[in-house]
């Protein structure tokens, strides 16, 4: 096999879902950081996410790139919304009530999901989709706007990090909790926001995935374990770590498949979770020890 | 004339068990209050019981009359009472400058001249603005730490220990720091471990043990005190 095929049929594809998982990777950082629990109800909110996009597509007739800033949106409120019906009530407890918790709420976005649009698959688009050729390599208009859409968001939101002062809040909240609350930082605010951020970045994984394969209930629930081994190579905390342990899990489940059964996909995050935890915890750029 | 700041009887404690029992004390405009005793004295309790941070089941606390007991520490930061803690007083992962915005979270508008302020006070910090507050020395970490508390205009000061693991050289620094602040018409409080420098250079003193008042009094009648001396001052 010569370069460019491996590039077009391992390369790409993996780059193409590492962005997918970077951008559920970098939510999960965030609550990680700032609210310090894992999340397991991300993938299944990454689901709805996509199904509200899909919603928009077919009901009401949306474009399709103009349905993505809607489920941001939608998911966001209902991130926010899920926050104060039970992770707030459960805040002042230990955190794996909270974990525990979040794998409740998983289980019921994703019943959610199934009795309003079914189990079967659907997508965005009918027809085949054929890939241009760039100097031997070949992308299709989606791939590009996946990795595009993922760059430009995980920009505006170190933008928003660095330069705005609820921004800088979220930092000191995520650096040091009690001295953020005697500066006055208000933690209710800093929760808001945070959970609107991660549910548009959930919502914007699970229709880049759509996109990119099909729709399916179980769709984010099966990328729960390559977000978090992304979350988690990168360092938890870190944003670009997010990103890049994103697109090396993205990259590694692809080109997994030259070697083993492509069934043993999903195990090859997992052989990375375990790795990262044994050898360097704190992830490639030296995130929070938790 | 009303004292600034004043606890009266604070009886309290992090649970269920009182630690404080019932302490007294008060810092005057224009004024530098020390806090001393023996380790485990309750010296950072009674700095956490005016912060709003402890469970306080008795007496009260008052800021210029006003009654703060159990307010939110973002209240009693509005109140004007600033709080530099004994650990993990700073922002590592935060630049000196965004250390200092952040302690001036509250107030909206143009910071600039707090700034000035606080760089006046520390130039060292002016210098290190966009380094990453963790990777600064012992002494520039306090220096930001009480920047940042500084930056709201604070009308009293808590310290705790702002001198711990510091050179005598930054230590003199950091109390010609202090009487700048106090000049500059902020009152302070502070704890701290060097009850021999503390006392020979605060207004007043209060000596703390077993999470109760012990002995008070101006800084050179406390150095006077042979108990004092005896129990506290290594004779
Ligand atoms: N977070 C906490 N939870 C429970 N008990 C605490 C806590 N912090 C301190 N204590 C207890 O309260 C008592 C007083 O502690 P405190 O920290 O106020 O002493 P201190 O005078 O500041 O001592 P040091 O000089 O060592 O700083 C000690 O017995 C300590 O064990
Ligand atoms: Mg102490």
């Amino acid at each position: 096999m010569d370069f460019l095929e491996f590039v077009n049929f391992y390369i790409v594809p993996g780059l193409v879902l590492g962005s997918i998982y970077a951008l559920g990777a970098v939510g999960i950082t965030l609550v990680f950081a700032i609210l310090r629990y894992a999340h397991l109800a991300h993938g299944d909110m990454a689901t709805l996410g996509a199904f509200v996009a899909f919603a928009a597509v077919t009901l009401a007739g949306v474009p399709l790139y103009a349905a993505l800033p809607i489920a941001m949106v939608a998911t966001a409120l209902v991130a926010v919304g899920i926050d104060r019906l039970f992770y707030d009530y459960l805040r002042e407890r230990p955190r794996i009530v909270t974990v525990m918790a979040s794998l409740g709420v998983a289980l019921m976005v994703r019943s959610v999901v199934q009795v309003i649009w079914g189990v079967d698959a659907e997508t965005y688009t009918r027809g085949i989709v054929r890939p241009e050729n760039w100097w031997g390599i070949r992308l299709k208009d989606r791939e590009i706007a996946t990795v595009l859409t993922m760059i430009g968001l995980v920009l505006c939101l170190q933008l928003f990090l660095m330069k705005t002062k609820w921004g800088k809040a979220m930092r000191a909240m995520s650096d040091n909790p009690n001295l953020a609350l005697l500066s006055g930082v208000d933690n209710a605010k800093v929760v808001f926001v945070t959970w609107m951020i991660v549910g548009g970045l959930c919502a914007a994984a699970g229709f880049f995935l759509g996109l990119n394969t099909e729709l399916k209930s179980m769709m984010g629930w099966q990328m729960l374990l390559p977000m978090f081994a992304a979350a988690i190579l990168g360092g938890v905390g870190r944003i670009e770590g997010a990103v890049i342990g994103g697109l090396v899990v993205g990259v590694v489940e692809e080109v997994s498949v030259m070697f083993l059964p492509s069934e043993y996909k999903a195990a090859t995050a997992f052989a990375i979770l375990l790795v990262m935890l044994i050898v360097r915890p704190t992830g490639l750029l030296r995130g929070k020890v938790l | 004339m009303t004292p600034l700041l004043e606890m009266r009887d604070v009886r309290g404690g992090y649970g269920d068990a009182d630690i404080l029992q019932d302490v007294s004390l008060n810092v005057a405009a224009g004024e530098i209050v020390a806090i001393v005793g023996p380790n485990g004295a309750g010296k950072s309790t009674a700095m956490k019981a005016i912060f709003g941070l402890l469970n306080i089941r008795g007496g009260s606390i008052t800021i210029e009359g006003r009654d703060i007991t159990g307010l939110k520490p973002n209240q009693i930061v509005q109140a004007g009472v600033c709080y530099v803690p004994q650990v993990d007083n700073i922002f590592r992962e935060m630049t000196v400058h965004e250390n200092l915005e952040m302690g001036a979270f509250l107030r909206s508008g143009d910071l600039s001249s707090a700034f000035e302020r606080v760089y006046g006070l520390f130039p060292d910090l002016r210098e290190r603005r966009r380094t990453l507050a963790g990777n600064l020395s012992g002494g520039q970490r306090q220096m930001v730490a009480m920047g940042r508390a500084l930056m709201l205009d604070p009308k009293v000061l808590l310290l705790d220990e702002p001198t711990a693991g510091l050179s005598p050289r930054y230590m003199e620094q950091i109390f010609q720091i202090c009487r700048d602040v106090r000049d500059a018409g902020v009152a302070l409080l502070l704890v701290e471990q060097h009850a021999k420098q503390a006392l020979a250079f605060c207004n007043r003193g209060y000596v703390l043990a077993s999470g109760s008042n012990r002995h008070e009094g101006t800084g050179a009648e406390l150095l006077a005190d042979r108990e004092v001396a005896e129990m506290f001052l290594g004779g």
